[in-house]
C-alpha cells in the first residue's frame, strides 16, 4: 500500500494544479501520505484546505466532474449550505455501479458488505441520490469510519450556524485502477473564515483484514487469501444490472441524523424530528450499503 | 470544581483546534445549570457564549487553576488531567454523533471509579438527542 500511495503524489499534484486552475490561485505540493496504520484518515497540508480566499464566497453551488474514460469519478466541489441540504426523502442509489464495483460480503465487515456506494459529497450535505458522478466504490471502513464523521461535523455546523462551507472531495486513483486508493477531503467555513470548520484529510479506502486489488475491486481475506462471498458480478453499465440485492423491497423509516433505519411501527419513530425523518422504499441491504444501521429495538 | 465538557461517541472534543460541534440550546442549559455559581472558561470558549448575557461567566486562560470548590469549568480544548484531584463532579454532554477528533476527554470514567449518578436526554437546536451525564466520585 505504501508504494502505491507514494506513486499517487504526481497524480495528487496534477489534481491540485487542475483545481488551481478551476478555483483561483491555490497551488500545493504533497510531501507524503503515510502508509495506513490504525487511523482511517491522515491530515494533509497541516490540515489546511487548498482553497484561496477568493474561493470563499457565500454563494451555494455544486459541481461534479464527468466520469473519465474508465468510468471513474473526479472532483466533487460544492459550497454547502442549508440551500443544498436535503428537503426530500432519500432515494435509492442501488442502480449505480461505480467503477470497480463488486457486491461482496465478509463476516468480519460491519454490515457484511465490503463495498458501499460511497458518496463523494455526502447525501446529508447536497442531497444527491443516484448521481453516478458522486458515487465511488468505497469500503465500509472508508464510508463509515473515514468520511462520515467529517460529513457529520460539517452538516451539524451548517444546521447550527446557517453558514456556508466550501467543500471538496477528490477521489485518488492510482494509474488505471478502477477503485480509488482514497479520497482527499477539504472543507472550510466561509462566513467565519474557517474558525468553525477547517480540515484537509486523506481518507484511506481500505478495509482492515481484507486485501483489495484496486485495479479491479477483487478482494480477499488478508490472512487466508480467501475471496468473499460474491452476490453479483459488477456489470459495466447500470442498465445491465440484474440488481439482485434489491429484490426484497420494504418500507423503512430513516433517521437521517443518526443514520438508523426502523420499521414504520417502531416506537422510536415518533421521537424522530420531522426534519430528520424520511420514508424509504427499498431493500435493507441497500440501506446498509448507504451507511445506515438497523435500529437495535425493532431490528429491521 | 465541577467540569463541564462535550464529547462525541469516541470521547472526542476537538479537531484541528476547533470544537467538534456546538448547540444553542445546550449553551442555554449550561447557563441554567450553573446559575448562581461561577462558570469559568477560557477566551476560546467565551466566544461561544458571546450572545448570552450571563453574569456567572468568568473568563481566564488559567481558569482551571482559578476555579474553587463548587465552581464550574467549561472545558473544550484543555487537558484536565493535572487538575483531576480537585474535580468533584463531571457533567458530560454527549452529542451522540461521531466526529473526527485529535483531542479527547482525558478522564477515564471507568477505571478512575467515577459513578454515573444521572443521565438525561434532551433535544438541541441542531442535535436531535444530546445526553447529559453527571458523574461523581
Amino acid at each position: 500500500m505504501k508504494k502505491s500511495i507514494r506513486t499517487l503524489f504526481p497524480l495528487l499534484l496534477a489534481i491540485g494544479l487542475f483545481l488551481s486552475a478551476c478555483s483561483a490561485e491555490s497551488a500545493y505540493t504533497l510531501d507524503s501520505i503515510p502508509d495506513y496504520s490504525d487511523s482511517p484518515y491522515v491530515t494533509v497540508n497541516n490540515n489546511l484546505p487548498y482553497f484561496s480566499d477568493a474561493d470563499l464566497k457565500t454563494t451555494s453551488f455544486e459541481s461534479y466532474s464527468d466520469l473519465d474514460g474508465l468510468g471513474r469519478c473526479g472532483v466533487a466541489y460544492a459550497c454547502v449550505s442549508t440551500d443544498t441540504m436535503p428537503t426530500e426523502e432519500r432515494g435509492s442509489i442501488g442502480q449505480i455501479k461505480p467503477s470497480g464495483w463488486q457486491t461482496v460480503k465478509y463476516d468480519s465487515v460491519d454490515g457484511k458488505y465490503l463495498y458501499n456506494r460511497c458518496h463523494l459529497i455526502g447525501y446529508q450535505l447536497t442531497a444527491e441520490n443516484a448521481n453516478e458522478k458522486n458515487l465511488i466504490t468505497g469500503t465500509r471502513y472508508l464510508n463509515v469510519d473515514g468520511m462520515l464523521p467529517f460529513e457529520n461535523m460539517v452538516a451539524d455546523y451548517i444546521k447550527e450556524t446557517g453558514n456556508h462551507v466550501l467543500y471538496r472531495v477528490t477521489p485518488i486513483f492510482d494509474g488505471n485502477n478502477l477503485v480509488a486508493s482514497g479520497v482527499l477531503m477539504e472543507a472550510e467555513s466561509v462566513e467565519d473564515k474557517g474558525n468553525g470548520i477547517c480540515f484537509s484529510v486523506f481518507c484511506y479506502n481500505i478495509q482492515p483484514g481484507i486485501t483489495i486489488d484496486y485495479a479491479t475491486g477483487v478482494s480477499a481475506l488478508a490472512t487466508s487469501n480467501t475471496a468473499g462471498s460474491i452476490e453479483s458480478a459488477a456489470p459495466k453499465t447500470a442498465s445491465a444490472d440484474t440488481n439482485t440485492e434489491k429484490s426484497i423491497e420494504q418500507i423503512y423509516i430513516l433517521n437521517t441524523n443518526t443514520h438508523k433505519f426502523h420499521y414504520p411501527s417502531c416506537s422510536c419513530v415518533e421521537d424522530i424530528k420531522d426534519s430528520n425523518k424520511q420514508t424509504y422504499t427499498g431493500s435493507r441491504e441497500d440501506l446498509i450499503v448507504q451507511g445506515y444501521e438497523p435500529c437495535g429495538q425493532c431490528k429491521p | 470544581m465541577i467540569i463541564i465538557a462535550c464529547v462525541d461517541d469516541d470521547m472526542g472534543m476537538m479537531f484541528n483546534h476547533r470544537r467538534q460541534s456546538q448547540d444553542r440550546i445546550l449553551r442555554e442549559r449550561i447557563l441554567e445549570v450553573t446559575k448562581g455559581s461561577k462558570l469559568w472558561m477560557n477566551h476560546y470558549s467565551a466566544k461561544q457564549f458571546s450572545e448570552n448575557c450571563a453574569s456567572q461567566i468568568n473568563v481566564d486562560e488559567n481558569y482551571l487553576s482559578e476555579a474553587g470548590t463548587g465552581e464550574y469549568c467549561f472545558v473544550e480544548d484543555c487537558d484536565i488531567s493535572p487538575y483531576l484531584q480537585w474535580v468533584e463532579k463531571i457533567i458530560l454532554y454527549r452529542w451522540n454523533r461521531r466526529y473526527p477528533s485529535d483531542q479527547t476527554f482525558s478522564v477515564d470514567l471507568v477505571t478512575n471509579a467515577w459513578k454515573l449518578v444521572h443521565t438525561e436526554d434532551f433535544t438541541g437546536s441542531s442535535h436531535e438527542k444530546i445526553t447529559e451525564e453527571i458523574y461523581t466520585r
